[in-house]
């Protein structure tokens, strides 16, 4: 063909033409039969026809038909929303023969018949939108998706109870995981937390055994005392770095027995396990049942490091595990997929300043209230004021701390409310004081929730519902005196009340990590607003993330329990399999691509490109996409100046002879000569 | 005092014994001045040693570290030619390891001349003349000031007087692409003049010149029909300014905004939809 | 005014695209002025590609993508926050009436967002002369 611009001549291309009735959906408001008798004339097309149900069997069988017996080099259906049958045509094309990128959709229907009244500008429309596609699809090109091999060693961070279900159900289907946590042991906020409601069984003795299997698990290596330093590649191909802090202790050396714990003469309050109420040494393990067993060094708070003498902990090692000239290791490991479940932070209570928290001191958060409650935490399970000795004979109990607040986050923390019945329950339980919850909404869905709610209003839990205005210790009454006093309106009652207690527990929000940025950039997925991390679809895809072999489990994509939580590492451990058990993995054909004779090696391609998909060649001066990073923005292409990058299957040429298809339709409702770009 | 040329000639012989070359300006005959690589082989040469008219030295430069990458040269530059150095070293187009500059202070009357807003350098450690203020662009001005009728038909006049000769683009130290959008009949049409309105190329051109217009009004000089070129690169990264905070030669390692992500306040200012 | 606009529109995938076929599938009616070129990011709507459109003789182009933040390829739109006002200040500098050229955020769950986008813009555009006209 000739263009009129150019003079390069081009094989003439066999197009076809299938404009589909939708029963009614589109013939009642397009001519159909015109559009098709019409778009014959287009330059290229050799076959037009209207058919009742383009998608059903017959419908793709006269695309087959056709691509064999005319031998057709391209193919346009003009129906409905490519998001709905794009798949089900280019499926068509490719079962007789046709490469499927060489089709092309014009929607006729959601953005045509559906959304006009009037018919004869609806068949106008049509026949533009059908013009732009056949002007299109001239010049598309067959694409292969390209095929990478899946790494079956997976990473997963963060060892909570998401992260270890994830890594135990992957674990046991025979492939080997690294799980990588922060702490010096794995166990997570769990590990804390004394009775889980609303069946109140032991924490401990639930999380323990998942733990110990984890620990022992001959396909999981642990890391803990450890952190990712750097994610390099793609799916099915990543190098991570990790760094393996110094423990100061052999760990093929040591046995666990403790004697160092024991002999060290320096006490350390202990703000990550116990919350701030107990005491660790300087060397620790966070608390008894840790996994793994072996104890670390807390460098800044040990005599011998801060002082130069003491080594108490290493005269006392039977086995010699104590090494004072331990340095931070650094490892590199290969995996195909990621698993993110790195958990949530606690709302800092002090930035309420009007509920006291810090400045009174019987005012405690729940992360403190679970601590006071476990028979193994600073008090034995006993629930006493902050004197060490005192029984509250009464208490309240504040919901939506740092939660559903303009002032810090608009969102409901899912927890708080059943947690702080659960407190309610056991401090009646264990103390008989009189407790009063301040709540904005009960919320206690999910299965024995609202029961246990129940419960716990029959043990005679008193609930004001009313945002909490102030705790304050000024008294104005007498019976006030040395008491907390509890200030809130009550929207029931409609009327301000003033309640004494002895003791405030503070239900705090749940928040994303304080690094959760950092961490998302790390691994290439992104954060919302308030710096949870993104699910691919938050209904139908939620613990998927837009990069690909990149998925989250667990509270660090918001807050949830930990059903949720497991559920989550499970639902993530499949996925992470179900790619595994494929081999191999197709990845996106539409890339970028540079065209290495022309580019300048400006590298402003490089700097635009979300995904890090580009690099610079040194040796050639060029740049270079790495196909399996890209996912087809085409956000380089708009700022490489010369145009030396194009996006596949949307070319510059393809977008240009699209445009101008719907225009010259547009322009003058005739035949015109398709004058496309060169 | 002694003159800037004098100074210069010193600032040049100081450093001739520790490069391979000097770059700098010579007159040649007719008043003509050309770039021209003063070495230590050739001394006589800094009696020709030019200040005026400029020339576009930084593409010598790119020129001669193409052919001789391990070269170690010196530069003497204005603030414009400066800024133009820096972007092309910010585009991966000169490698400055070996490079010395040797900036040179424009006189209130070449500043006025080229109606510059920063007639001085900022990156040279050598420096030669005094800096003065920038001076106001009256012609940017003027135009800016018209109502959108009159700037609509102000262009299209000045650009039908444009015989698509390509000079503005190829004596612009930042078009250094190996092929040219503006020579693809995709984004210009060939083969018509005068142009059809509004001028692709024109057009195209501005865009691409945004967040990396130097301001050192080469194009204009250049142009056979006097087209006031600098002005709509001029209003553009005054934009990029207030918009991005972005301005062409100023940070060696700061990219241009447009191709990274938008940072606080960037969207406010856009003034897109909320 | 009797002329009929030419707008074309360029839309990301992800969520105008869906915005679009949302308004479609609530029914939602709108000038039938507007033609859809279906581009994978607004990130990919390059200056050049904008400035062919209005030389074919649009009278209108519009680039709509997802909320700032919602971006597909996250952060593809913002790359759209800025080429596409810079562009649009390169059209008033050379007197062409900025307004030709409009970029908005569609979700995909805004059909009766994007229904009234489009009629919005195309009252307004057909206020102003033809493209064409104006420039000759
Ligand atoms: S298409 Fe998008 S993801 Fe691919 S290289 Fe270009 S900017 Fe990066
Ligand atoms: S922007 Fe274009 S010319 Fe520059 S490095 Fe990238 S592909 Fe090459
Ligand atoms: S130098 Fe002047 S005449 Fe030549 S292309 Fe540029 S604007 Fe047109
Ligand atoms: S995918 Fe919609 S704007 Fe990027």
């Amino acid at each position: 063909m000739k263009t009129k611009n150019g003079s390069r001549t081009e094989v003439q291309e066999k197009i076809g033409v299938y404009v589909c009735h939708c029963g009614s959906n589109i013939a009642g408001t397009v001519d159909v039969a015109d559009v098709a008798r019409w778009a014959a004339h287009l330059p290229g097309v050799v076959v037009s026809r209207d058919y009742k149900f383009m998608c059903s069997s017959p419908g793709q069988e006269l695309i087959g038909k056709d691509i064999k017996e005319l031998g057709l080099t391209r193919v346009v259906v003009a129906s409905c929303s490519p998001h709905l049958h794009e798949a089900t045509f280019r499926g068509a094309c490719e079962r007789a023969g046709l490469n499927p990128y060489l089709f092309e959709m014009a929607n006729i229907r959601e953005q045509d018949s559906w959304v006009t009244s009037d018919k004869a500008e609806a068949t106008k429309k049509a026949k533009a939108l059908v013009a732009a596609a056949v002007s299109r699809v001239a010049h598309q090109q067959p694409l292969e998706a390209l095929l990478v091999p899946i790494d079956a060693n997976v990473l997963v961070v963060g060892g909570g109870i998401a992260g270890i279900q994830a890594a135990l159900e992957i674990a046991d289907s025979g492939n080997h995981v690294y799980l990588v946590e922060r702490e010096p042991s794995i166990g997570g906020h769990m590990a804390q937390f004394d009775k889980t409601f609303p069946t109140l069984d032991c924490s401990a003795c639930i999380l323990t055994p998942k733990m110990v299997s984890a620990g022992n698990h001959k396909n999981i290596t642990l890391l803990t005392w450890s952190e990712v330093e750097k994610v390099e590649g793609y799916v099915g191909n990543f190098t991570v770095t990790i760094r393996k802090k110094a423990r100061f202790v052999d760990e093929a050396l040591c046995t666990g027995c403790g004697v160092c714990q024991e002999k060290c003469p320096k006490k350390v309050i202990d703000d990550v396990f116990e919350a701030g109420l107990g005491y660790r040494k300087a060397i620790y393990t966070p608390f008894p049942q840790a996994v793994p067993n072996y104890p670390v060094i807390d460098h800044d708070n040990c005599t011998y490091f801060q002082k130069g003498t003491c080594k108490a902990c290493e005269k006392f090692c039977a086995t010699g595990a104590i090494k004072f000239d331990q340095v931070d290791e650094i490892l590199t490991v290969k995996v195909g997929n990621i698993i993110l479940a790195t958990g949530y932070d606690l709302f800092d209570a002090r930035k309420v300043s009007n509920y006291g928290y810090a400045r009174l001191p019987n005012v405690f958060t729940s992360l403190e209230m679970e601590r006071l409650t476990n028979a193994s935490g600073p008090t034995g399970g006993k629930i006493v004021l902050r004197d060490g000795v005192t029984q509250p004979k009464s208490v309240g109990i504040i919901h939506c701390v740092g939660s559903r607040d303009r002032n810090y986050n608009n969102y409901c923390s899912v927890i708080c409310c059943m947690q702080s019945l659960k407190f309610a329950h056991l401090v009646h339980e264990r103390t008989g004081a009189t407790v009063y919850n301040f709540y904005i909404d009960i919320r206690t869905p999910f299965k024995a929730y609202d029961e246990f709610y129940q419960k716990v209003l029959e043990e005679g839990t008193l609930f004001v519902r009313g945002k909490v205005a102030e705790v304050t210790d000024a008294a104005r009454l007498p019976s006030e005196e040395g008491r907390l006093i509890i200030q809130a309106e009550d929207t029931l009652a409609g009327k301000q009340r003033r309640i004494p207690v002895d003791m405030v527990i503070l239900s705090s929000a749940l928040e994303a990590r304080a690094d959760s940025k950092e961490v998302a950039q790390k691994f290439g997925i992104s954060c919302s607003a308030d710096q949870w991390f993104i699910e691919k679809h938050p209904k139908l895809d939620p613990v998927a993330t837009m990069t690909d072999g990149v998925f989250i489990a667990g509270t660090c994509t918001g807050p949830k329990d930990i059903p949720a939580s497991v559920a989550q590492g499970a639902a993530a451990a499949a996925r992470v399999l179900s790619i595994i058990g494929q081999g191999q993995i197709q990845i996106e054909a539409a890339t970028a691509i540079v065209n290495e004779e022309t580019c300048v090696g400006c590298q402003q391609c490089i700097a635009s490109c979300p995904y890090q998909a580009i690099v610079y060649r040194e040796d050639k001066g060029k740049a270079y996409v790495n196909e399996a990073l890209c996912k087809g923005c085409g956000t380089c292409v708009g700022s490489c100046l010369p145009k030396c990058i194009s996006l596949k299957h949307f070319t510059d040429e393809q977008l240009v002879a699209e445009m101008i298809g719907a225009m010259h339709t547009m322009k003058e409702f005739e035949l015109i000569p398709m004058e496309v770009a060169a | 005092m002694t003159d800037r040329l004098t100074s210069l000639r010193e600032a040049i012989e100081a450093v001739l014994p520790n490069v391979d070359g000097v770059l700098a300006l010579r007159i040649g005959p007719g008043g003509i001045s050309a770039s021209h690589l003063f070495s230590k082989e050739h001394p006589e040469d800094l009696a020709k040693l030019a200040l005026w008219p400029k020339e576009p030295v930084p593409d010598t430069l790119k020129i001669i570290l193409r052919a001789h990458p391990d070269a170690k040269l010196a530069i003497v530059c204005r603030g414009c030619e400066e800024r133009g150095i820096v972007e092309m070293f910010k585009h991966a187009q000169l490698n400055l390891d070996n490079v010395t500059l040797i900036g040179l202070q424009c006189e209130q009357a070449e500043a006025e001349f080229c109606r510059c807003a920063k007639p001085f350098t900022v990156h040279s450690k050598t420096t030669v003349g005094q800096s003065i203020k920038g001076v106001p662009d009256p012609v940017t001005e003027k135009i800016a000031a018209m109502s959108q009728p009159e700037r609509l038909a102000f262009w299209k006049q000045e650009f039908e007087h444009c015989i698509k000769c390509y000079g503005c683009r190829t004596i612009c130290p930042q078009c250094f692409c190996n092929v040219c959008t503006l020579e693809d009949e995709k984004w210009v049409e060939t083969g018509r003049l005068p142009m059809a309105n509004p001028s692709m190329y024109h057009l195209i051109r501005a865009m691409h010149m945004t967040a990396k217009c130097v301001a050192c009004r080469e194009c204009e000089e250049t142009c056979p029909a006097d087209i006031p070129l600098a002005v709509q690169f001029r209003l553009m990264a005054r934009d990029v300014k207030e918009l991005f905070n972005y301005e062409a030669g100023a940070v060696m390692d700061q990219k241009p905004p447009q191709l990274l992500v938008l940072e606080e306040g960037d969207y406010e200012r856009s003034g897109l939809p909320h | 005014m009797t002329t009929e606009p030419k707008i074309i529109g360029f839309l990301c995938n992800w969520c105008s695209y869906r915005g679009a076929d949302g308004a479609g599938m609530a029914r939602l009616k709108y000038p039938p002025n507007i033609k859809i070129i279906r581009v994978p990011c607004s990130g990919r709507v390059s200056p050049e590609l904008v400035l062919r459109t209005f030389r074919e003789g649009a009278d209108g182009v519009m680039v709509l993508g997802c909320h700032i933040g919602d971006c597909h390829y996250s952060t593809g739109n913002h790359r759209t926050a800025k080429r596409m006002p810079l562009l649009k200040k390169l059209l008033e500098y050379t007197g062409i009436d900025s307004e030709r050229l409009y970029i908005n955020w569609v979700s995909a769950a805004e059909g009766e967002k994007f229904a009234s986008v489009i009629r919005d813009f195309t009252e307004k555009i057909s206020t102003l002369p033809p493209f064409r006209e104006t420039m000759k």
